[in-house]
Formats: C-alpha cells, structure tokens, sequence
C-alpha cells in the first residue's frame, strides 16, 4: 500500500498553505521563468526542455484523463517504450468528476498529480484562474496555431480534435429517408429512435452550441419533441445504433464510427453539409506536481509529432493532430478535409454552460 | 493489591469495549456524514471547500425531481418484494423441505450475488431489449411482431435488480432458517395443521426479524441500486435517484449540493425503516435457539419435492445459467447478434482484457481488499451486533440508527462524504488502499450487521446468562457461547462481504487513487468506452477470479479444520 505525501491536514494548515502559496506566486513565476530560459534539448526526435536525466530520476508520471481505460493504456504503453525509466500511474474519471477530484484534492493540500487532461474547454479554462496549471511553453508549441493555446500560453495545449456529425443504421433507415444536414435530425419519423449524449459530455456542449448559433435557439426545443435518449460515451451510442436499438446517432463521432465499422456493423457516417461540430481536449502539466521534470517531458512528448501519431492514430484514441505538420489520419483524411464548427467566441462559449446543462437535461428527460 | 499489580491484572470491562468499539464504529460513519450534510447546505459555489455560503434551497429545490425520486421508489419497492419472495421461497424449501439435490442447491443459490449486478444488467440487456435482445430476436425470427419482453420497462429494471442486488436476501433469510429449532413446526404439524398453514403460522412469524431485516436492508440496497438502473433505465429516459445523481456530479460544474441533499433525504426513508424494524423486532421474542438441544431437522413435502425442485432450477435459470451463457457468448462476439457467425467469433475481447496491466493489477487489489473487509468487518460487525442487542449499553439503539445510515445513501454520494473526509484527515492514507477498506468496512457496516443480527435475535439471553451463572467472563461468554452459536450467521456475512468488497463500484469510483485501482469500476468504465463484448470479457474473468479465490479459501480452511480435527 503506497502513501502519498501530503502538506496540510487542518484549517489552520490549510490556510498558512494558502498563504504560503499566494506568497510564493511571484518566486514561482521567477523559478518558472527561470526553467523556461532553459535551452530546448532534442530527445529522440522531438524538442523537450525538460531534464530528462532529472526525469528519469523522479521515475514516474501520474496522468489524470477523461480518455477510457484502453485509450489511456495505449498512449502510457507508448511513453514508456521511449521513456522505459519513467512509471506511469493515471486516474480516468469523466471530465467533470475528475475535475472535482483534482479541485477537492488540491483545496486539502494534496498535489499528487503531474498531467492533466480534460475533455472540456470550460474547466480548463477554470483551472487557469485557479492557479492549477504550470506555466510550461513547451517547444512543440512552434507547431500550433496561438488560437489552438491557452492565453497565455503555457498554461494548457490543444492536444487533439475530436468531431462529431450523423451516424444511422442502415438496416433501419431507408436510404431516402438518410439525413443530409442537421435539420434532417428533426424529421418525425425518427421519433424515438434517436441518441446523444449525456449533458456530461463536452462534444455535446459544443454540438449543442454551434447548432444554436447556427439555426438559432428553437432548434433544439424542436429536437426535444424527438424524444432522444442519453447516454455517457460514443461506444454506448454506437453498441446500440450498430445493434438496430436506436436507429440514429446525432453525436456520432468520427473515431466511434471507425471502430464499430471495422468490427462489422452496418452503419454509416454523414457529414452534414452545414458542418461538423468539433471540439478538442486540453494537456497541461500541473503546477506543483510530484515529478515536475517527468510531467514537461510528458507533456513535450504528447504534444510533439511522435506522441500526436499516437493520439491520431490508435483507432482507440484517433484525435486528428492540429499540428502544422500533421499527417492524414488513418482514414487517409486530414482534418482540413472536413467543415469543422468550432465556437468563435470562446468566452460566451464558457459562459453558454449553465444555460446547455438546464437545457439539455431537460431534452433527455433528466 | 499494589497500583502495579492492579494494572497488570486489570482487563477492559464490557461498558469500556463497547464504548470504544461502538464509538469507534460511528465516528467512522458521522464523519464523512457531517461533510455531504455540510455540502448539502451549500448554497454558493458548489465547488468551494469548505462552503461559502449556507442556505436550504437545494433541499426546497429537490421537488423538480419528484418523478425521479418516484421513479425511485417504486422500483426498489417491486425489487424488494420480488428479492423477498424469491428469498424466503428458496430459503424455505432449502432449509426446511427435503427437496432433492438440497446441499448442492443451498450453495448455487448464493451464485447470483457472485454474478456483479453490472453483469446481471448487461446479460439482460442482451437478453430481453426490445430490438436487440435474443429473446426477441428469435421471436421475430420465427415470425413474431414486435418484441416479446421489453426490459427496459421499471419492472424489468426492478426483476433484475432482484436477481442480483436482491439475492443478498436469500442468505440472510437462510441464516436464520438453519438456525431455527424445527420442533416447533413438527409440534405444529402434530397438531393436525398443514404444511402451509404451519410455514405461514409458525416459520414465518419466527423468522419474522430475520425476513424483515433482510426487507429493510434489500429495500435500501434497492434505492442505493446503480448498475441495472444505469444499464437499462438510461435507454427508456428512466432515471432514478443514483443515475440522476451521477449525472448531476458528473456535469461541469458538479452538481454536489444538489446531489447531497439527494442523498440525504433518503436518510429519511431508512430513519422510518429502521423504527419500523425496532417496533416490530422490540414487541416480541424470536429465540428460538435455546438451552434446549436441536438438530435443524427438514420436513418431508412429499410429491411437492418436485415443483419444489423446478423452482429451485427456474430460479438459477434465469439468475446465473442464462445470464451466464449470454455474457460468456457476448465475451466471444466481434459483434453480439442472437444468431451465430463463424466470421464474428473472435478472442480479441481476452486478448485486450488480459493485455492491460491496469486490470491485473485492479484484480488483485479487489480481491485483497475482499479478504481484509470480510475478515476485519465480520469481527466488528459481529461485536457490534452483540453490542446493539445484548449488551444492554445506554445507547445501543442509537448506534444502530448510525450504522444504517451509509446504507441509506448511494454509496457514490457517500463517497463524496469519505473523500471530502479523508482528503484532510491527519493519517496520510488517501489514495491508497487504506483508504479503500475503511471505505467499505463503512459502507457494508448495514450488510454486516442485518446478517449477523437476524441470527443473534434467535439466541436466547439464557444461555449467556447461565454461563454468567456459572462465573464466566463477558468475554469468555462471547467468545464460548456467544460466537459458537452464531456461526452461521458469521459464515454468511463473512462470505457476503468478500463479494460485496470485491463488486463495489460507487464507493471505489472516486476514492481509488492512481495506485490503488479496483477492478469494478474498471468495467464499468470499459462498458462506456469500449463495447460489450469487452466488457463481457471483463466481467466474465472478475466472476471467475473471485470464484477461484473463494475455492482457494474454502479448500485451505477445510483442510486447516482436518489437520485440526486429527
């Protein structure tokens, strides 16, 4: 059984730890500072500023990621095969459990994580306020548009893209009756035969917020009379569209699809003429993190081409890579070939929250 | 006597242990408690710790959810009569008719509660959706309209839920069965009365405590209840108060105020339940094992051994051979059809399941921390059970109201509670499995107790207070008299928290750290971002993992109980 170290156990520790912390930002910022004027080193071939010696002596990694259990298994698997000296340990929690794990964790004074990855721009976002992510300007991120970075940057990288369009069965749904655009997913005659997900998910809230800007606030009010069912994550949608229970998918997301076609089933992809809405998930290392040297290490490596291949192409995880120098994804598509939406204003986007969870609950009969 | 020699010879008093012990015991309980109260009246940010502000609008505000705290209520309350019939008929026949093959059957039965509730769930689904299940499937085949059942619907929630989570019932109610001097129900039967009228006269009214606690305990567990609501509610837009609460904590920003007070009403409906059980159990006297010597005898149903056996088989059936079958078949399927294809047989799903090293690893801790629960709980719970009902202690009735509370609450709200608890607790124990297993002896302190006190009631005060008689110690009492007797009911909670430990999911979800994984949450996790058929998988090697060790276990004591005999 392993202890974790720990720095406050009482009010009153708790708050001369608050104290110490609001004291020591600004010699944070300079120690950080001073990290940052460390020279870029090339490890294998990408750019690290990370010690790697130092690394590899610290030994271990603790990752915190929304991805599933397989995913985050293959990605880890493949740092390690680089990094053989590096251990790696995660939790995997959806995104909003997991960001109340981390906030809970760190508000007692516990720091035992080095990476965090969300799948939601909204408490990415919340954590910069809060002080949680380490300013780390990776190397890498000479290879990301400043759009696709926190602002500032350092704090969190867009690390992947995620999108979403139509997906029916096709032993359920005539092909005259096949959806071409959006407000095709409003016919009657799909009536309780369609799924989405969950309120938990950020695809959903992305979705649900490019889709109103697009046809304005009644859209989804009138898909609420469809009657649609909820679930937590693209393979529940996909089992059950692949199996005839529901006979379309309005949240099916490209990486799903793929899996569930190359085991069999008789589905098919559309994408909608009007767009498919897209969202990405969001890397960071963790200030105050137990193994600081491995987390940059970690984070330069999934940033960089060699772990972007990994994201991109595991069929398990397949993020198209929004690196400058990407490759095609192993469809043979890059993600310039699709009409992604994304939200051009991220702060009414961040604000938008609230009003989707009441909404969107409401539509899934919660 | 000197000070010293005082010291030496002086040994700790009942009153003192049971303080200690019983206080222990609530602590244990109140203390994660006062944080989801503390939270349930958190009225600003919902994720600032400690609260900035306090009010009771998330309880004024919880009447939006009426119909989900209906809908609540009426499937746990159709699981429960089911998991309750189902109980006492297969605890009856088995204990006390001489129904054939009865000892092979008394341990089948328990088999269901081997088979995780996640895995009841997911084999049903396969079975009995309307669109996709077998059953339907091969009705449309053969030429049917429509589906033939739909398990979506609350009565195949609740039928499953009675399978899995409900099976708990029938060891408790057979605990005190066995424990039960049959000479009453031959006196009853020499008297000219039927063999139904005496059941319904003499057995049942003598189980009585038993049945009842079982009733309040599955009744809870049926509120509490996750996996079978989450699996085949969610596809019907069904929710209940444990999928509501995991959405609403599973959102950004977390919903947890909203969640507690969820979680905290229903302290409410288990407050009532648990005067209820003490009204009843208080007004009469179920000793039935007294200084008199018995043999647990069975009576002869004649001919009725015969549809006796058919519901003993039907009963297996559908609670383990069918959904057994179907998970092993779904386990070996690219993608599960009703009809087999050489094409979609596969052994990836193993090949996957075994490769990742995680849940290696999450096996071997859950089933770690299933040996250290049952055998650490069976003790306190066993003490603390003697402590509520014989020790005559100022209090005990209100040790008892404590220590149902984590069962009145959804174990992944009452996790919320521990992590809010243990994150700031002076012993570094958060994120280890330490953690984990005071987190269970928590939770299953209810499972505990309702097992092992339905068979203390039985006992009758007379024997411990002739051993007093005769000069022996409390301790001596408990541990020669006391103890002995309930075996059975020890054996039982020992083996039903080993299961229960090494199932739990709402608990472990949140309060496994990175290095102490286990394997539940693990294939639930798998169930939602993988397939089926890789659950299936899963799931099929966690039944079979913790079947292994119960042999393993079982086989080392009965050799160990040889080696001592001879």
């Amino acid at each position: 059984m392993t202890d974790h170290p720990r720095t406050a156990v009482t009010r009153r520790g708790f708050l001369r730890t608050a104290a110490l912390t609001t004291a020591a930002v600004p010699l944070a910022r300079a120690m950080s500072a001073s990290a940052q004027a460390r020279t870029a080193a090339k490890v294998l071939d990408f750019q690290t500023l990370a010690d790697v010696a130092k690394a590899e002596q610290e030994g271990e990694v603790v990752y915190y990621s929304h991805d599933g259990e397989a995913g985050i298994g293959v990605l880890l698997d493949s740092f390690k095969k680089d990094f053989p000296k590096i251990k790696t340990s995660y939790v995997r929690l959806q995104t909003g459990a997991l960001y109340a794990k981390i906030t809970a964790e760190r508000s007692a004074g516990r720091f035992g994580v080095d990476v965090l990855q969300l799948s939601d721009i909204s408490p990415a976002i919340d954590f910069q306020k809060r002080g949680g992510w380490e300013v780390h300007v990776s190397p890498e991120l000479a290879a990301y548009k400043a759009e696709h970075q926190s602002g500032p940057a350092g704090h969190y990288t867009w690390g992947g893209v995620s999108f979403a369009g139509i997906s029916y069965n096709r032993a359920k749904v005539k092909p005259e009756q096949a959806p071409k655009t959006w407000k095709d997913i409003l016919n009657p005659a799909f009536k309780d035969g369609i799924s989405a997900k969950l309120a938990t998910s950020g695809m959903q809230h992305a979705q649900w917020y490019t889709l109103r800007k697009l046809y304005g606030n009644d859209f989804w009010q009138e898909f609420a009379k469809q009657r649609p069912k909820g679930f937590d994550a693209r393979a529940q949608l996909f089992d059950r569209l692949s199996k005839g229970d529901d006979r379309m998918c309005v949240l099916a997301e490209y990486a799903g699809y793929t899996l569930f076609q190359e085991k069999g089933a008789d589905i098919e992809f559309v994408a909608p003429a009007d767009g498919l809405p897209a969202t990405a998930f969001f890397i960071g290392v963790v200030n105050r993190a137990p193994h600081p040297e491995a987390a940059k290490l970690f984070v330069d490596w999934a940033l960089s081409k060699r772990g972007q291949a990994v994201y991109q192409n595991q069929k398990i995880l397949l993020y198209g890579s929004l690196r400058s120098d990407a490759p095609p994804m192993p469809t043979g598509k890059r993600l310039s070939d699709f009409k992604l939406l994304f939200p051009t204003d991220w702060n009414d986007y961040v604000a938008s929250h609230p009003v989707f969870v009441k909404e969107w609950n409401s539509i899934m009969g919660l | 006597m000197t000070h010293l020699e005082r010291a030496r010879s002086w040994r700790p008093g009942p009153r003192l242990v049971s303080l200690l012990v019983g206080g222990g015991a609530a602590v244990l309980v109140l203390y994660p408690i006062a944080y989801l109260i503390q939270a349930s009246l958190s009225v600003g940010d919902p994720q600032a710790r400690p609260p900035e502000a306090y009010g009771l609008s998330n309880y004024t505000d919880l009447g939006r959810y009426a119909h989900i705290f209906g809908n609540t209520l009426l499937v746990a309350a159709m699981a429960t009569v089911l998991a309750i019939v189902f109980g006492f008929a297969m605890g009856w026949i088995l204990s006390r008719t001489n129904v054939p093959g009865r000892a092979a059957f008394e341990q089948l039965m328990a088999l269901p509660y081997y088979v995780t509730p996640l895995m009841g769930a997911l084999a049903w689904a396969l079975i009995g959706s309307p669109t996709s299940g077998f059953v339907n499937q091969v009705w449309r085949a053969l030429g049917g309209d429509g589906h033939l059942i739909d398990i979506n619907t609350p009565w195949g929630i609740a039928w499953v839920m009675a399978l899995f989570e409900g099976a708990v019932a029938f060891v408790m109610i057979g605990a005190v069965m066995k424990s039960m001097d049959p000479a009453l129900e031959e006196a009853s039967q020499v008297l000219g009365a039927s063999r139904l009228r005496t059941m319904l006269r003499i057995t049942l009214p003598l189980v009585l405590p038993g049945v009842l606690g079982a009733a309040i305990f599955v009744f809870a567990e049926m509120l509490g209840s996750f996996s079978a609501a989450l699996v085949l509610g969610l596809p019907n837009r069904f929710y209940v108060v444990t999928t509501a609460m995991y959405q609403l904590v599973s959102q950004y920003p977390p919903r947890f105020p909203t969640a507690a007070a969820m979680g905290v009403s229903l302290f409410a409906v288990m407050f009532a339940m648990v005067w209820i059980y003490r009204r009843i159990v208080s007004g009469g006297s179920y000793a039935t094992i007294t200084g008199k010597a018995f043999r647990p005898r069975v009576m002869d149903v004649g001919r009725l051994r015969w549809p006796f056996l058919g519901l003993c088989l039907g009963y297996l059936g559908v609670a383990v051979i069918l959904p057994v079958l179907t998970i092993v078949y779904a386990s070996f399927q690219r993608l599960t059809t009703a009809f087999p294809r050489r094409d979609n047989f596969t052994l990836a799903n193993y090949a996957t399941a075994l490769s990742l090293d995680a849940v290696r690893s999450a096996l071997w801790n859950s089933l770690l921390l299933g040996l250290a629960t049952a055998s650490v709980g069976v003790v306190l719970m066993g003490f603390l059970s003697w402590l509520i009902y014989r020790s005559r202690l100022p209090g005990a009735g209100l040790i008892e109201y404590l220590l149902m509370f984590p069962q009145a609450v959804p174990r992944l709200v009452f996790a919320f509670g521990m992590l809010w608890a243990w994150l700031v607790f002076p012993i570094p124990i958060y994120g280890t499995l330490w953690l984990l297993l005071i987190a269970y002896l928590t939770v299953f302190l209810p499972l505990g107790l309702r097992t092992i006190s339905g068979v203390i009631l039985q006992i009758d005060r007379a024997l411990e207070e002739s051993a007093q008689m005769c000069g022996a110690t409390w301790g001596y009492r408990l541990r020669t008299v006391t103890m002995p007797l309930l075996k059975p009911g020890l054996v039982a909670a020992w083996l039903l928290l080993f299961i229960a430990s090494v199932r739990e999911l709402g608990a472990s979800i949140l309060l496994m750290g990175p290095k102490s994984k286990v394997i539940t949450p693990a294939i639930v996790e798998s169930w939602f971002s993988t397939s089926s058929e890789l659950t299936a998988a899963l799931a099929l090697l966690q039944t079979l993992a913790v079947a292994a060790a119960l042999a393993i276990m079982f086989a080392v004591a009965r050799r160990a109980v040889q080696a001592g005999g001879e």
